[in-house]
């Protein structure tokens, strides 16, 4: 019996529940009209932090009154999901935090050329040659590791070394992330293919797989890993904050034109199937110019400023004391990169 | 349905055995396998015996408390798995790999078995237990040659569930570094968007959905739904468990502090270190979490009402041919029926590509079985006779479904419903894909702060999407252990 | 209006389960379909329904075709009401709902309620219980009542008050052809209880295998049963190998009016008797069997009888206690068989069809 007046108590908060969902249905279109694109808002896909880019956009929009709605993702995804839409994308702007996935739209030719007064705010390696994307900032690749388990004796003066069989175990890393990639597009570009695949295969034998740089630098802070290769801004900003993360740990910078010392651009560009062109090159402007350079050198990201003259945050060291490899930002070949870490297992 | 298979299919075609076959046997696939199906051999029969014996505990023996640990037990359902991963992950940070996999799968997902095999136990006749102990059996054996027995189908069943779970859950094992299939296709898709290395992955996942489709149907042999009889008529004589029970107590704790406690005191010891600032988005995330999830509630179960009739009603070769492809496309993970249903919307119907439209689809496609499941059961259990009885008084075969069946199923339908809410308030990666530009859900949310490590900003999201959940499996619990007919 | 059903068959698979079926119910009358379980009753009863399509035939209620070949009035739009085995009342609803289920919405509503209530015997005070709350035979007159509700033309009832208890399952009955009765409601009854059947109305028809095997009035039904299959099935009989003569049937009873000859002609005949028929003579004095045992069952003796010369047959029969007088174990008793015997044709009848014949005692 009271099992029967169980079911009869449940069914008015059924239909209920039904009846609600019914109204959700409708509701969510509405949502969906709320959140959509409203026609003017400038539509950026963005690869970049999510907080360095809001901080961008509200500056952005209080200085120009130009609406932006983000969609997050990352380099590669990002990249191939604009080559993927093709002309169909709503994209207006794409924002990376390295140059392969620029590279990757750049050759599909979905880029409009930006605007040449911008382009002269980017010192020439900062930026492709093409003229079709620009550099917004940069970040340097570091060694990260945990003194009480790794002396300073004993850290590696190249990256390559890492591959050898004395380093099994000792280091981590986050290969399924787009930095790390561009770090390997780096040793790609300086070793060539078949150094690469070595090193590569070295690595999926030492390294110690995390999600990502913040991951790896816990698991070296947490004494899990003695060393991690990640970038440099993931420390500075824990260091500034709660230390939580990167209390037990220094830094170590390769130097010497090492592949380790890879200075990565971050790029922004203007898709031409965009339906707002010119508030979409507006931005680009405003991010690489003195506005936009000085969030990166005052606000919390801890990333390089690559033009209008704007220093870095203290105490990051000056981008040109790192003695970084060159690169062409635009010859870094992400696809092959995927390819051969595929290949590796390390994806 | 079958588009997220026919793009597997379609891709994997499209690349050719060529091409293919270097992506599927390599070594790193290798190690994948061995990964999910290691998952798989230790996470699902630990759930079933965590959820049987769970249980059994509770209706059927002398345990203490058995009101208040029937409750606890199904908690865990309440604290989507990436919280609870996250939890864990933060209370031991050195937890990584299959054991990890195995312990945070295990606690969050055994309810999935518990809730079948309660409202099965409940519905058994005590009087088949009194039997077999006046013919001389101990509780344990009635346990094992009586009760068990019994509750084969609600094992297969849950057991299905569950292993359609791990093969697709993403957020949990992300955060304790341990590689799956799914894990790796959404690296793979980080890398290269729809590319190859995902579809090929994605290939062998199928592969892998199809085999435990066929295990279990082979498992379940003639038998089809769990014939729920006419109650207890009278209250069953409750196994006394004499020594073991301050054990099986000890146990029931232990097992209450790891599935709930410790996931809980993580998320809220964080939200004390959460920032103010966090919490300004919320409210705008709450309002989209809630009406996806419930859209696409009541889209899975507008799909699944006439698949799960059809079932119901004329079971045999033709529904179950039918029901396969839900099965199959809903244990793909959500990113590659995602990706699926980006490239077919980019492609055939670029004017729902990214809007809510899309997100229902994939949120139907995803859950469909959730909303199966318990529609069928509820529908088998709503005698024809009655609908007979209204049609000879009368009401045409639509006014019947409206006035008689629908009324009776309500519950079934609720408890599908609120499990594909669920499901939809906690779905990732799917909505990051699928949503139109700027929507922000608390899954998402909670996302992209933890994965950056900011365990304090993914607190509010975590509490919220544990307090949004609360009563969907309150109605699923009340569900499971009274909701049937007669 | 005339409920007619003409050469109607209707096959399941390749299982065929019924085989041209024809049965026309006068209005107003009730007939009872008797037949044991898997004898296509209840399956004659859903295709008049309309749950259900004939393969062949017509079913016919009044001019007004409800199924023909080709064409088939689905079930609500028939007029025909149908009272299942276990009353399917919905359990969501109340008495009084389920009740008012079938009627048009209106002010006369609650009115007809009432009325059919107190038609079916039901207490006033049940209207608002749910259907769990309720008795197996308040159930069932719950179920007849919201059949009636709605006044159909005919009502169908599929072995109503099989699941009830025996007490109950006559005062339910009755209750229920009191109902039908009051209303001249037109009804067909499948059962399988044969006393159930005989004694529910104007018409019975018996089922086997499929076919209606003889139809009309119960009691000239029970008189002459067309074969000795249904004689059997219609209540207890005795079977006995015989030889015929001049209207007189020699058996293991001794010489035995003949009153329906229905061997047609057989050279192997058959006599049959209700055990009622036969009366037990004790001070006879020319006793032709022998008392075998007496066992008491109630306000009735089982009496079994050797009957017969050298290969004696069993004969049992229920006496009442008071008549038992002298009869024990080993009593010489002549036997008188009262209203004659129906002889049917020997042929497909098997062994155990027939009264059994005494193990010889070594």
């Amino acid at each position: 019996m009271r099992r029967r007046r169980t079911i009869l108590s449940i069914a008015p908060i059924a239909l209920a529940a039904v009846v609600l969902s019914g109204c959700a249905a409708g509701g969510a279109e509405g949502a969906a009209g709320e959140a959509e694109v409203s026609e003017d808002a400038l539509v950026v896909y963005n690869a970049q932090h999510e907080q360095l880019t809001e901080e961008w956009v509200e500056a952005f929009t209080e200085e120009t009154g130009i609406e932006v709605v983000l969609r997050h993702g990352s380099d590669s995804e990002l990249a191939n999901q604009l080559v993927a839409e093709g002309d169909a994308s709503q994209a207006d702007v794409f924002l990376t935090e390295n140059s392969p996935a620029m590279s990757l739209v750049e050759n599909a030719g979905l880029f409009a050329p930006v605007d040449e007064a911008t382009l002269a705010l980017v010192p020439e390696q900062y930026r492709p040659s093409s003229g079709l994307w620009t550099g917004i900032a940069a970040r340097s690749t570091v060694f990260v590791y945990n003194p009480e388990l790794l002396d300073e004796s004993e850290l590696p003066t190249s990256l390559t070394e890492l591959a050898d069989p004395s380093w099994k175990g000792r280091w981590g890393a986050a290969p399924g992330g787009a930095d790390f990639q561009a770090i390997v597009s780096a040793v790609l570009e300086l070793t060539g293919t078949q150094a690469t695949q070595t090193w590569l295969d070295g690595m999926h034998e030492n390294a110690e797989i995390y999600q990502n740089n913040i991951a790896t630098m816990k698991a070296v802070n947490a004494g899990e890993v003695p060393g991690g290769v990640i970038y440099h801004y993931y420390w500075y900003r824990d260091q500034d904050g709660t230390r939580e993360n990167s209390a037990n740990t220094k830094l170590h910078y390769f130097g010497n034109g090492d592949p380790g010392a890879f200075v990565s651009v971050s790029g922004g560009g203007v898709l031409k199937a965009g339906a707002h062109q010119d508030e979409a090159q507006q931005f680009l402007a405003f991010l690489a110019g003195e506005q936009g350079q000085t969030i990166l050198g005052e606000g919390y990201s801890f990333e390089y400023p690559v033009s209008s003259g704007i220093p870095a945050k203290a105490p990051l060291p000056a981008l040109d004391t790192l003695n970084a490899p060159l690169v062409d930002p635009s010859t870094l070949n992400g696809p092959e990169v995927i390819d051969l870490m595929t290949n590796a297992g390390l994806l | 349905m079958l588009i997220p298979v026919g793009y597997v299919v379609a891709t994997a075609v499209g690349l050719g055995w060529n091409e293919l076959a270097p992506l599927v046997f390599r070594p790193r696939v290798g190690e994948l396998l061995t990964n999910t199906v290691l998952l798989l051999v230790i996470g699902v029969p630990a759930t079933i015996a965590l959820g049987v014996g769970g249980a059994w505990l509770v209706e059927r023996t002398d345990l203490p408390a058995r009101r208040f640990f029937s409750v606890l037990l199904v908690a865990p359902l309440a604290i989507p798995a990436f919280v609870s991963s996250y939890g864990w992950a933060s209370a031991i940070p050195s937890i990584n790999g299959l054991w990890g996999g195995v312990l945070v799968s295990t606690l969050a997902y055994f309810p999935l078995v518990y809730l079948p095999a309660l409202a099965t136990i409940r519905g058994l006749d005590p009087a088949l237990e009194e039997s077999a102990r006046s013919l001389g059996l101990g509780p344990w054996a009635v346990f094992a040659r009586v009760i068990l027995p019994q509750l084969r189908l609600a094992i297969l069943g849950g057991g299905l569930i569950v292993a359609m779970h791990l093969l697709a859950e993403y957020g949990a094992f992300a955060f304790i570094r341990f590689d799956t299939f799914t894990t790796a296709i959404v690296v793979a898709y980080q890398s290269t968007f729809a590319g190859p290395s995902a579809a090929s992955l994605g290939v062998v996942l199928a592969a892998l959905c199809l085999v435990l489709l066929v295990v279990e149907a082979g498992a379940r042999g003639r038998a089809r739904y769990a014939r729920v009889g006419a109650g207890s008529p009278h209250p069953p004589v409750l196994a006394r468990l004499g020594r073991a029970r301050p054990v099986a107590v000890a146990a029931l704790v232990a097992l209450g502090i790891a599935s709930t406690v410790v996931p809980l005191t993580n998320v809220v010891r964080w939200l004390g270190a959460a920032d103010a600032s966090a919490l300004t988005e919320l409210p705008a995330a709450i309002t989209q979490t809630v009406l996806l999830a419930s859209g696409g509630a009541l889209g899975a179960i507008l799909v699944a009402l006439p698949v799960a009739w059809l079932a119901a009603r004329h079971p045999g070769r033709v529904s179950r041919a039918l029901e396969a492809p839900y099965y199959l496309a809903s244990s793909l993970p959500a990113i590659i029926v995602a990706l699926a249903l980006v490239t077919v919307t980019l492609q055939f119907v670029p004017a729902i590509y990214q809007t809510v439209v899309t997100v229902m689809a994939a949120y139907v496609v995803i859950f469909l079985p959730r909303a199966l499941v318990p529609l069928r059961a509820g529908i088998a259990q709503v005698p024809e006779s009655l609908e007979e009885a209204a049609r000879s008084l009368g009401s045409s075969p639509l006014i019947t479904r409206l006035r008689v069946t629908a009324p009776l199923i309500m519950p079934a339908m609720a408890a599908g419903a609120a499990l594909v809410a669920l499901g939809a308030a906690n779905e990732l990666t799917a909505t990051l894909l699928l949503a139109p530009t700027g929507t922000r859900t608390l899954a998402t949310q909670f996302w992209s702060a933890a994965s950056a490590i900011d365990y304090p900003g993914a607190a509010p999201s975590a509490v919220l999407l544990v307090l949004l959940s609360i009563p969907a499996v309150a109605l699923m619990f009340s569900h499971a252990r009274g909701g049937r007919i007669r | 209006m005339i409920l007619s059903v003409s050469g109607v068959s209707k096959t399941f698979g390749r299982t065929p389960v019924l085989d041209d079926i024809s049965l026309e119910v006068p209005q107003g009358s009730r007939t009872a379909i008797v037949g044991a379980s898997g004898s296509g009753k209840s399956t004659l009863l859903r295709l008049i329904a309309g749950f259900e399509r004939p393969d062949t035939g017509r079913i016919l209620l009044g001019d007004r075709a409800l199924a023909a070949p080709g064409s088939s009035v689905p079930a609500h739009r028939r007029g025909i009401g149908y009272v299942a085995q276990d009353g399917a009342l919905f359990p969501h609803l109340t008495v009084a709902d389920n009740i008012a289920f079938g009627l048009p919405r209106g002010r006369s509503r609650a009115g007809r309620v009432r009325e059919v209530m107190q038609l079916a015997a039901l207490d006033p005070a049940l209207a608002d219980r749910l259907p769990h709350q309720l008795s197996g035979g308040q159930q069932q007159r719950v179920a007849l009542a919201r059949a009636l509700a709605p006044r159909p033309g005919v009502i169908l009832l599929d072995e109503p008050f099989s699941a009830l208890d025996t007490g109950l399952r006559e005062q339910t009955r009755r209750a229920v052809i009191d109902a039908l009765e009051r209303t001249g409601t037109t009804a067909v009854l499948v059962t399988h209880d044969q006393e159930e059947a005989l004694s529910f109305g104007d018409a019975i028809g018996v089922m086997v295998d499929g076919r209606l095997a003889q139809a009309g009035d119960p009691a000239a039904v029970f008189d002459a049963p067309s074969s000795a299959q249904i004689a059997a099935f219609l209540g207890p009989a005795l079977l006995l190998p015989a030889r015929a003569h001049d209207g007189v049937a020699e058996c293991a009873l001794g010489a035995v009016a003949v009153r329906h000859d229905l061997s047609d002609g057989a050279t192997s005949v058959v006599a049959m008797v209700r055990p009622a028929q036969v009366r037990v003579d004790v001070e006879a004095a020319d006793p032709s069997a022998i008392v075998h045992a007496v066992r008491s069952i109630g306000a009735m003796a089982e009496v079994s009888l050797l009957a017969g010369g050298s290969d004696p047959v069993v004969v049992d029969l229920a006496v009442p206690l008071h008549g038992l007088g002298a009869l024990r174990p080993g009593s010489r008793v002549a036997l008188r068989i009262e209203g004659g015997a129906v002889l049917y044709p020997a042929e497909g009848l098997q062994a155990g069809d027939l009264a059994p014949h005494a193990v010889k005692a070594g």
